[in-house]
């Protein structure tokens, strides 16, 4: 209850000192307005005196004197591939532009025009709403793609012609594009972030790599933008150029790409819903194919681009986009037994002189795994590489455990990215008990060393992966994939595997046997060329388990195909890798891929080809011309 | 009767008393000032409601949801909330610096999925509040305390600071300006005042070895911006050059050479004062500006008639908002102050600084509605 003494009249009064301070805020409140007016006064006085006072000192700034800064967009950096054949390069675009205020008359304009360049009646309508519908001093576009004719012309006619404007732009062409598409890549505005990044990107005509190696090396090859300081009139005509920055080009890149041999595996791979292919020199580490399909035309999506074509191949159920060679995961399958064959002999736990008998069946506890195929007794290491018994690898996976599967796995270069300029590369998996731990906070278990040691389980890898583990099994270096060549590259001197050229020997004879012995996987797949063999390994890799099995349609219940090889076996020089997704089994499917793609390069010696990075500039233009001419 | 009045307990106002209290020519106002920065925009963009003019209009309407349902809720909530809302908004500025995103040389916008806000902006809200709560709170005998000046001095500093470290110049300044001003209609003594002005003297060579170089560029370039035509004095020059070239009448809607040739920056958002004045001329930024002290001058006779000091505060303090950020952008925009990138309140482009002005109208028109209800001592409980 509140005190009314203070209320009454004739009390002794305290002051009321919240009525004073509501009148000290009316009071401190019309001052603070009164200083509002007048400083709102002090804006007007400034207002007053800019627009009113000094109005035609601005206004003859504003009309007379205007200077305007233009940036000139670089032109990119070229792309080629080994042998010199172009694979991205940017063309020339020159356009034709009006802009509405300055024209006399827009249709007359156009009727003038139209004497040079063919003007539809499309794009006339286009032109006229253009102007009507936006502020007149926005160019609008009439026409692109000009000739050098016209464009002279036009230029020459132009101080007649008041509001035409010309210019040059540049768009990105490519060649060989639909097998190139993935490993090149392509370009594309810059998106609102990259623009507060760098102001540049909002030059017209600027673009930025989205994808490939075009995405890669950016940087390299976009170069750096020129300005030019005009002095402009009223009209928005140059009246005098103040000076200038040239702009510098981008620099080009040349790939390790053998683009005939990329053309071939693509071909070979179409008959498959989706599926990759990967081709490595094993001495140097270059990727001399790297084909996905599905694939795309990057030409599609650079240039007068159709929003539908565009949401055609984004939305693909079997995405185009996306690299299967670098960016598909897939179980290994058989493939990783080499692994397993080299880990166990590591660990000592297998010798060549131990024989297994496969009942078809692996038992261990409670848990039953079985084989593809009851092998009977006698199965050494030789036979079960050759016949893929599963039995064998169940057993010397157990005896050496996980850990050390693993690391021998990650010495063979699987379960890592590549830094060799292509971008967004999966990792795939390479599981050890600490990876478990990590991923799933789950202790690690016994039946699951078992099936990883037939790549199966966890285990994953991409096909580039597979390669470059399959070359470092056939030369005993620790190959890495190289994408761009470079003038005077060193011979690369890979360090020498830390494994046992003796257990390696013994392996690569398995691969040996698994194309060119009798019951051996891919005998089928062996080939055709006199006194040339390849070693390899099929694998059919399980999609199916007890979580996913009634999710999935036929078509992705079934098996994925791969193959790995290398050839020629006693002089290895290239190793390739396959996988067909849900493409059956791996000798039927993926073998004979890399048979006609490994024929292919044995053939024409794709990694002998002339490597075009050594040539200087001046050479690279002749050599250009006589293989522009051929391709 | 005097004593019967003073004790009422403030009946409890349903909606439609409130829809009845509200202040709607001084929404129409805000509507207004609101349409002229959409045809702005819809200049701006040559001639199109793309792609600023159409989302403006959509903030807009957010905005007047939001100003709705904070001027028809009890003001208690406020009084109450005060103090937590201003913790919040101190707390996310804290984790600006670590979780923050990075635009342009400075973290000030924390992410949240796909949108992303200021929590700089929040806090100009939430110190508005606090600090009238603290003076509803303080017993008016005890306003000349030198200690009594301790808690408002440190609301208004720590938020200051961080936004120093930002860093962000105006937003400092802005706190600065508000809190200071706040203050004042409080009733603090002019010798305070007085003697604030001494140290800031005393203190600016110091405060100047602390700016970022491009902050110093800035302040450099204001006072001669022939300089460096090409570089940080290019948008002085350039906007200064549009202004004068509207003279009295403008060059016309949708005719501005200056802004439609892009010789001015940004002009769709701190610059769009210069590109309207560029089109309307003299004429049109004087409508502009009057209708924007009109809008002061509501605010003002609405903070008088407020009974509470809360509500005086709330409303005085948003009164003292808007002015800031439209004396602070013209000043600039005019060439009078340095460029330091404070939006024109309403007009320009932008949903933060469009949402954080209609939060603070929605305040006004509560302290508005609520005119008449008083605090009792126990509602207020302690400093917290």
């Amino acid at each position: 209850m509140r005190r009314p003494k203070a209320l009454h009249y004739g009390a002794k009064k305290k002051p009321d000192y919240a009525r004073k301070q509501s009148y000290r805020f009316s009071r401190r409140a019309l001052l603070v307005g009164g200083a509002q007016v007048g400083l709102f006064g002090l804006l007007g006085w400034r207002l007053h005196q800019l627009q009113i006072r000094e109005a035609s000192d601005y206004r003859l700034l504003s009309d007379e004197n205007r200077l305007m800064i233009q940036l000139s967009a670089p032109s990119r950096g070229s792309i080629r591939d080994r042998t010199g054949a172009m694979l991205a390069e940017d063309k020339e675009n020159l356009r034709l532009l009006v802009v509405p205020a300055f024209c006399k008359s827009l249709p007359d304009t156009l009727d003038r025009l139209s004497r040079i360049v063919t003007i539809s009646r499309a794009t006339r309508d286009r032109v006229m709403r253009a102007a009507a519908r936006q502020s007149g001093y926005y160019p609008v576009l009439v026409a692109e793609g000009l000739t050098w004719r016209q464009f002279a012309l036009l230029n020459v006619l132009a101080p007649q012609i008041p509001g035409l404007q010309t210019d040059r732009s540049a768009f990105r062409r490519y060649h060989h594009a639909r097998p190139m598409a993935h490993l090149v890549g392509y370009v594309g505005m810059a998106g609102k972030e990259e623009v507060d990044l760098d102001p540049v990107m909002r030059l017209p005509g600027f673009r930025a790599g989205r994808a490939g190696v075009e995405k890669t090396f950016d940087e390299q090859l976009r170069g750096t933008p020129g300005t030019q300081q005009y002095e402009v009139d009223a009209r928005g005509r140059v009246v005098r150029e103040l000076g200038s920055t040239p702009s510098t080009p981008g620099k080009d890149l040349v790939l390790s790409i053998d683009h005939h041999l990329q053309a071939v595996a693509q071909e070979r791979l179409k008959e498959h819903r989706v599926a990759s292919v990967v081709v490595l020199d094993v001495e140097t580490g270059a990727i001399l194919a790297l084909a996905s399909t599905p694939t795309f035309d990057p030409n599609d999506v650079v240039f007068k681009v159709d929003p539908k074509a565009w949401s055609r191949i984004a939305r693909d159920r079997d995405q185009p986009l996306q690299n299967r060679a670098i960016r598909g995961q897939y179980p290994p399958g058989s493939t990783f037994k080499v692994v397993t064959a080299l880990a166990g002999l590591h660990a000592g736990v297998i010798d060549t002189r131990e024989t297994m008998r496969c009942p078809g069946v692996y038992t261990m506890g409670r848990a039953r795994f079985r084989c593809w195929k009851a092998h009977g007794g006698g199965i050494d290491i030789h036979e079960a590489l050759k016949q893929s018994c599963d039995v064998y690898f169940y057993e010397t996976a157990k005896r050496m455990g996980i850990n050390h599967l693993a690391s021998v796995s990650r010495h063979l270069g699987l379960g890592r990215v590549y830094d060799c300029g292509l971008p967004e590369q999966k990792e795939g998996i390479i599981p050890d008990v600490a990876w478990k731990r990590a991923r799933f906070m789950q202790p690690w278990y016994g039946g699951e060393t078992v099936i990883a040691g037939i790549g199966q389980g966890f285990v994953s890898s991409t096909p580039l992966q597979l390669a470059v583990m399959t070359a470092r099994v056939a030369t005993g270096r620790a190959v890495l994939p190289k994408l761009v060549l470079t003038p005077d590259d060193p011979k690369p001197d890979w360090p020498e595997l830390e494994l046992d050229p003796k257990h390696l020997e013994i392996v690569r004879k398995g691969m040996f046997g698994v194309v060119n012995e009798p019951r051996g996987t891919a005998r089928r797949s062996a080939l055709k060329i006199p006194g040339v063999t390849m070693a390899g390994k099929t694998g059919t890799s399980q999609v199916v388990n007890a979580h996913n099995e009634h999710k999935l349609s036929a078509y992705e219940r079934e098996t994925h195909a791969l193959f790995i090889g290398y050839a020629p076996f006693d002089n290895p020089r290239y190793a390739a890798a396959c996988c067909v997704e849900h493409g059956g089994g791996g000798s039927s499917a993926a073998a004979p891929i890399v048979k006609d793609v490994m024929t292919e390069a044995l053939l024409n010696d794709s990694a002998r080809a002339p490597v075009f990075a050594g040539l200087s500039r001046d050479e690279v233009a002749n050599q250009v011309a006589v293989v522009g001419d051929g391709g | 009767m005097k004593m019967l009045f003073a004790q009422a307990p403030a009946a409890k106002l349903d909606l439609a008393k409130k829809l009845l209290l509200l202040n709607w020519p001084f929404l129409a106002l805000i509507t207004a000032i609101v349409l002229v920065g959409v045809a702005a925009l819809y200049s701006v963009a040559g001639g199109s409601f793309d792609p600023w003019a159409s989302r403006q209009v959509m903030r807009y309407c957010f905005g007047l949801a939001l100003l709705f349902a904070i001027a028809f809720s009890d003001i208690r909530w406020w009084l109450k909330g005060a103090y937590p809302l201003f913790l919040l908004a101190l707390g996310l500025m804290v984790l600006v610096p670590f979780i923050g995103v990075e635009s342009g040389g400075a973290r000030r916008w924390l992410g949240v999925g796909e949108m992303s806000f200021q929590p700089s902006e929040m806090m100009k809200i939430a110190l508005v509040l606090a600090i009238a709560r603290y003076y509803q709170w303080l017993p008016p005998e005890k306003i000349w305390r030198p200690d009594a000046l301790i808690p408002p001095l440190l609301m208004i500093g720590v938020p200051a600071l961080l936004a120093l470290l930002q860093p962000d110049l105006g937003t400092a300044a802005l706190f600065a300006i508000i809190g200071a001003g706040m203050m004042f209609l409080a009733g603090v003594s002019w010798f305070y005042f007085g003697g604030a002005i001494v140290a800031v003297v005393v203190a600016l060579p110091y405060a100047w070895e602390m700016l970022h170089d491009y902050q110093k560029q800035r302040v450099l370039t204001f006072f001669d911006p022939h300089t460096d035509p090409l570089g940080s004095g290019y948008h002085i020059l350039q906007s200064k050059i549009a202004i004068g070239s509207g003279g009295l009448s403008g060059k016309g809607f949708m005719n501005g050479t200056q802004a439609q040739l892009n010789f001015l920056p940004e002009k769709h958002t701190d610059f769009i004062f210069t590109m309207f004045s560029e089109e309307m001329g003299f004429v049109g930024a004087m409508i502009l500006l009057a209708l924007y002290l009109l809008a002061l001058v509501f605010i003002t006779f609405m903070a008088l008639r407020c009974r509470s000091m809360f509500a005086k505060l709330v409303a005085g303090g948003m009164g003292l908002t808007l002015f800031a950020y439209v004396f602070i952008n013209v000043a600039m925009v005019t060439g009078l102050m340095p460029v330091v990138g404070v939006p024109l309140p309403l007009v320009s482009y932008g949903g933060t600084s469009m949402l954080t002005m209609m939060i603070g109208f929605g305040f006004v028109l509560n302290a508005h509605v609520n005119r008449r209800v008083t605090f009792r001592q126990s509602e207020l409980g302690g400093l917290w």
